[in-house]
């Protein structure tokens, strides 16, 4: 936004963004098209497009003059009612920068999810097979939580309603792992392939990792294949996607096009867009149209995700009481400070956790590490930790998998008895009995 | 003063900074060795007002793969576009205000990136970042002021090392290096006034003592126009003595064009030709013509286009050697294949015989004033080949062109790019440029070229002040001299000491501007005579250390009793003393030794 002086400046001229001004700032002269101000820098700057297409910012200080060039015409838009043809593929949208276009006038994102932008956008999409598109809801996917879970699973229901070969899901790609494990537990045994997807360069970008993605993504979403996956780059060059497991995968990386990776286990497809081949790398549930899928939405909403670290304050793990359940993310083979051998220095954190748990709170183990399987009887603390009570003993799934699960289990369950046994029990691929060396 | 032919010219200067990466820490020089190379593909997208670019789209046509060659010492996740921009380099933007201040330029208050669409492959990301940083001022020169239009600071664009048929290579050590861009407006009189002004401006630049030198870091680009012609952009002009007749030439052919186009005129050939194609691969089953041959064995196809009333016009020459057919295969070369061949050449030159052309023309339905040309290469790319040659004929204008420079010749590279190619460069905040900052550059800035040219005669004479004008030594000298050092000394000792070294064979590149100051610190000190520094330089490539070569090679100076007992056994005969010395002692000093005898006497 501009400043207030610079506002009132533009109403008494009547200019408004996008009219075609000419400035006047001492003896310089400057003419271009009126841009909205950027979030940054300084908002008693002007910014002009010059003719040359470059935007530059002007001060308006002493001497400083003002006039209307030329009124922005509007662009004639006209809204056709688009026909839509029934796909084998619904593509369903939810936001993040795959399915989005930046309106460079104002600056703001917005869904572009309609069948006929998308085709246009990606001709290539009728090659591999026909779709429908939908958006739920257009957000950054940081802004995602459960109640945006289980709109997505409501939809995803509908759809499975409906005589389709597979459902893609565009999505943010920050939280796309937590979103894949909750639909997991959400929706089991799937007829049909339930994929998800995203981008780590924009759409915008001539170097976008959109396109391959999505054409990967309706290619899995044709395949055999039948849980619900995340369909991403697997490497750095614009040739290959993996599909992961969606209680398997997570962000690996703040910013690389190959940063989803499967932890634990290898990828379940490998898909090569260009020659139009999709591979099996790991096993999966094979497709089956008449299959009935097992659906239950609820999930606990109120649930906690710690990070332990060195020095954890034990009065703030007494405070996590507001929780209805706990997921801690421990250090190595699933440990928190217990102060085992009695250190003056140490403070143990085990009375507040123990203290969770008579009051009926669950506590769930997962590794920092984020590799490897959690074993409570190795180490003293562990063991301490074990017999309190606390949940994950032998599971080597990843802390985000193990918080959507809770948020699951407490959704439907509220004996801690019957909450452990179900946390402990494998449901989708989130727990395995085999520790692969891979 | 009246231009030539109402002819429309201006430069375009590409330099590259003497700083880190624009928008990362990896320094800004040439890697060593290719650890990884990364295939990628680039999408056409649109721009900020919704019109895909034209070049974005030509470039796609061609569906090309793009391999980038990693160099990880100076390379991180940006070059190969894995992470968002750092954060912008202060030190290259503080160099680009200098110069801009040295150009009476006028400073935008805030500094906005922009992302230039660049579909090519030189850019990862399918984008080159670049700012204005200012717009206007202006050069003086023998005819006349000639004005700045805009300066930009940008990123280099990384290296294209091999371009095949659907895959180009770029080596990616280059991308991000900090570029200034100085555009000039379109006052440039003559071709010859090009030449000055480039040379002008690179003198501006290399005055500041901040950017790099040496091959490669300095591009000029030319624009060019006549009236009823076309505005051409000629990219990559290498030697500036080339220029003036780069750019007659450019002036020359689109002269011939417009003559072509009366031509055509006359003969009625003004409506569009269709794409009238033939496979012809058949006919060659026989044929003598070797690469006709090489090509049908690689499985390649020979396709024909008919060209109607075209017989006689593909010949003529634009430019010595250079005929219209010339300008249809470049076009023909942006779908992949390696040229073309036309009816109106020599083709007994490539072994293709009568009864062939017989049978193309029959098979093409040809008359007498038609014309054909022919391609080898994979179906699909010969017919796209045959389609842009189809697009170039079916242009009754001179096109807008990006031609690049090869010497003092052009060859089209693509349609000339439009200001679509602009959408905000959203990772990068914008840069509020104050006063402040302003005037500490003002403080801090070199002299800039007029006033340093203006000190330098002060020092020198005109030859050697010229010299060291051009020298890469600039810097150095303008250093050594602010310490007192005697300019004649110091700049025979730059420019010519160091050159005869270099012609005797000396890597006089491995002598660092620290070890010449020490050089001459130490001369300072009466270590060693005038003489003897060229040999210390000598022997410096070998060893740093000044006491060893002094010592190794017999370079002390000779002063006090060791000298007055030299001219006593030389009965004071300075020729002769000089002859066995003249690398220890200074002849002054032998002088001034005599006169104080001779006084005291």
């Amino acid at each position: 936004m501009y400043s207030k002086e610079i506002q009132k400046m533009l109403i008494k001229e009547k200019i408004e963004i996008g009219d075609k001004i000419l400035l006047k700032q001492n003896n310089k002269e400057y003419s271009g098209v009126l841009m909205p101000r950027p979030e940054l820098g300084d908002e008693n700057c002007l910014v002009i497009k010059l003719d040359n297409g470059y935007n530059i910012g002007i001060k308006t200080t002493d001497n400083f003059k003002i006039k209307i060039l030329e009124k922005l015409k509007p662009i004639k838009k006209t809204v056709e009612k688009e026909k839509l043809e029934k796909g084998d593929i619904t593509i369903l949208g939810c936001g993040g920068t795959i399915s989005s276009k930046v309106e460079y006038k104002t600056g703001a994102v917005y869904p572009a999810i309609s069948q006929k932008e998308l085709l246009s956008n990606f001709p290539e999409i009728k090659d591999i097979t026909t779709i429908n598109t939908r958006s739920i809801f257009s957000l950054l996917s940081g802004d995602l939580n459960q109640k945006h879970w289980k709109i997505i699973g409501e939809e995803i229901e509908k759809e499975l309603k409906k005589d389709i070969e597979g459902i893609v899901i565009s999505h943010g790609t920050d939280t796309m792992h937590y979103t894949s494990a909750a639909l997991s537990f959400m929706i089991q045994e799937s007829p049909v392939p339930i994929i998800l997807t995203g981008a780590q360069r924009s759409s915008d970008r001539g170097s976008s990792d959109s396109k391959l993605n999505l054409l990967s993504s309706l290619m899995a979403a044709k395949s055999d294949f039948s849980e619900i996956g995340v369909c991403m780059h697997s490497n750095l060059n614009d040739n290959l996607c993996y599909v992961h497991k969606g209680t398997r995968v997570r962000k690996m990386h703040t910013s690389r096009r190959d940063a989803f990776k499967s932890i634990n286990q290898l990828p379940i497809l490998r898909i090569d867009y260009y020659n139009k081949t999709v591979d099996s790398v790991n096993k999966y549930i094979k497709k089956d149209k008449n299959r009935k899928p097992k659906i239950n939405l609820k999930l606990n909403e109120n649930i906690g995700l710690i990070y332990i670290h060195p020095g954890i304050n034990p009065k703030f793990i007494e405070k996590l009481s507001d929780y209805d359940g706990i997921v801690l993310a421990g250090t190595g083979l699933g440990h928190v400070p217990t102060n085992a051998f009695n250190d003056k220095n140490s403070k143990s954190i085990l009375k507040e956790i123990q203290g969770l748990i008579k009051s009926n709170i669950p506590v769930v183990m997962s590794p920092q590490t984020l590799y490897g399987r959690l074993n409570l009887n190795t180490y003293t603390y562990g063991r301490q930790l074990k017999q309190i009570g606390v949940i994950g003993h032998l599971c080597d799934w990843t802390p985000e998998t193990a918080f959507t699960k809770l948020c699951w289990v407490l959704g439907h369950e509220k004996k801690m008895e019957k909450i452990k046994q179900e946390m402990e029990t494998n449901f989708v691929g989130e727990i395995t009995d085999r520790s692969v060396v891979l | 003063m009246k231009k030539e032919s109402n002819l429309k010219c201006g430069l375009e200067i590409h330099q590259r900074l003497d700083t880190h990466k624009l928008f990362c820490n990896c320094p800004s020089i040439e890697g060593n060795e290719v650890n990884k190379k990364y295939k990628r593909k680039l999408n056409v997208v649109k721009s900020e007002i919704s019109e895909v670019d034209k070049t974005a789209q030509f470039e796609k046509q061609k569906n090309t793969d793009y391999i980038y060659e990693f160099y990880p010492e100076v390379c991180c996740e940006l070059e190969i576009d894995e992470c968002p921009p750092l954060k912008l380099n202060q030190e290259a933007l503080d160099i680009v205000l200098e110069i801009a201040l040295n150009l009476n330029s006028n400073i935008v208050d805030e500094v906005h990136f922009m992302r230039k669409q660049v579909i090519d492959g030189s850019n990862t990301s399918g984008f080159q970042r670049t700012a204005i940083i200012a717009t206007g001022g202006y050069i003086e020169s023998s005819k006349g002021k000639v004005s700045i239009e805009t300066i930009c600071l940008e990123e280099e664009s990384s290296g294209i090392i091999k371009k095949e048929i659907g895959q180009s290579t770029f080596r990616l050590d280059r991308l991000g290096i900090p570029l200034i861009e100085i555009s000039t407006g379109p006052d440039i009189i003559d071709p010859e006034h090009a030449q000055e002004i480039a040379k002008k401006i690179g003198m501006i630049l290399r005055v500041t003592g901040k950017v790099q030198r040496g091959l490669g870091t300095i591009r000029q680009d030319v624009n060019v126009s006549i009236p009823e012609g076309a505005r051409v952009e000629i990219k990559g002009a290498q030697e500036l003595d080339l220029i003036p007749k780069l750019i007659e030439n450019e002036i020359k052919r689109q002269e011939n064009l417009k003559k072509l186009l009366d031509k055509l005129k006359n003969i009625q050939l003004n409506e569009q030709l269709g794409f009238c194609t033939a496979d012809v691969t058949e006919i060659f089953e026989e044929t003598e013509s070797k690469f006709i041959k090489t090509a049908i064995n690689n499985g390649e196809k020979i396709f024909a286009l008919k060209l109607e009333k075209h017989n006689g016009i593909l010949g003529i020459e634009l430019l010595p050697n250079i005929r219209y057919g010339t300008e249809l295969s470049q076009y023909a070369k942006t779908a992949g294949v390696k040229g073309i061949i036309h009816s109106d050449e020599n083709l007994e030159k490539y072994k293709i015989n009568d009864e062939e052309i017989f049978q193309i023309k029959l098979s093409l339905d040809s008359k007498k004033e038609d014309a054909f040309v022919l391609v080898a290469a994979p179906e699909q790319i010969a017919i796209n080949a045959l389609y842009k040659v189809l697009e170039r004929v079916n242009m009754h204008f001179i096109p807008l062109e990006t031609r690049r420079a090869d010497k003092d010749l052009s060859y089209f590279m693509r349609p000339i790019a439009g200001k679509a190619r602009m959408y905000p460069e959203t990772d990068i905040p914008p840069q509020i440029i104050d006063t402040d900052r302003l005037n500490k550059i003002k403080n801090k800035k070199g002299k800039g070229l007029e006033d340093t040219q203006a000190s330098l005669e002060k020092m020198l004479n005109m030859d050697l002040a010229k010299k060291m004008l051009k020298s890469k030594y600039l810097q150095l000298f303008i250093k050594l001299t602010e310490e007192g050092y005697d300019p004649l000394l110091v700049a025979n000792t730059l420019e010519q000491t160091l050159t005869e070294l270099r012609r005797e064979g000396v890597n006089i590149e491995k002598i660092t501007d620290n070890q010449i100051i020490k050089i001459f610190t130490e001369y300072k000190k009466g270590r060693f005579t005038k003489k003897a520094i060229g040999e210390i330089l000598r022997y410096t490539t070998e060893t740093e250390d000044i006491d060893t070569i002094l010592k190794t090679y017999e370079l002390n100076k000779i002063t006090g009793k060791n000298l007055e007992k030299i001219i006593e056994n030389n009965h004071g005969n300075i020729g002769e003393i000089m002859k066995k010395y003249r690398l220890n002692i200074e002849p002054e000093e032998i002088q001034s030794i005599l006169k104080n005898k001779n006084k005291k006497l």
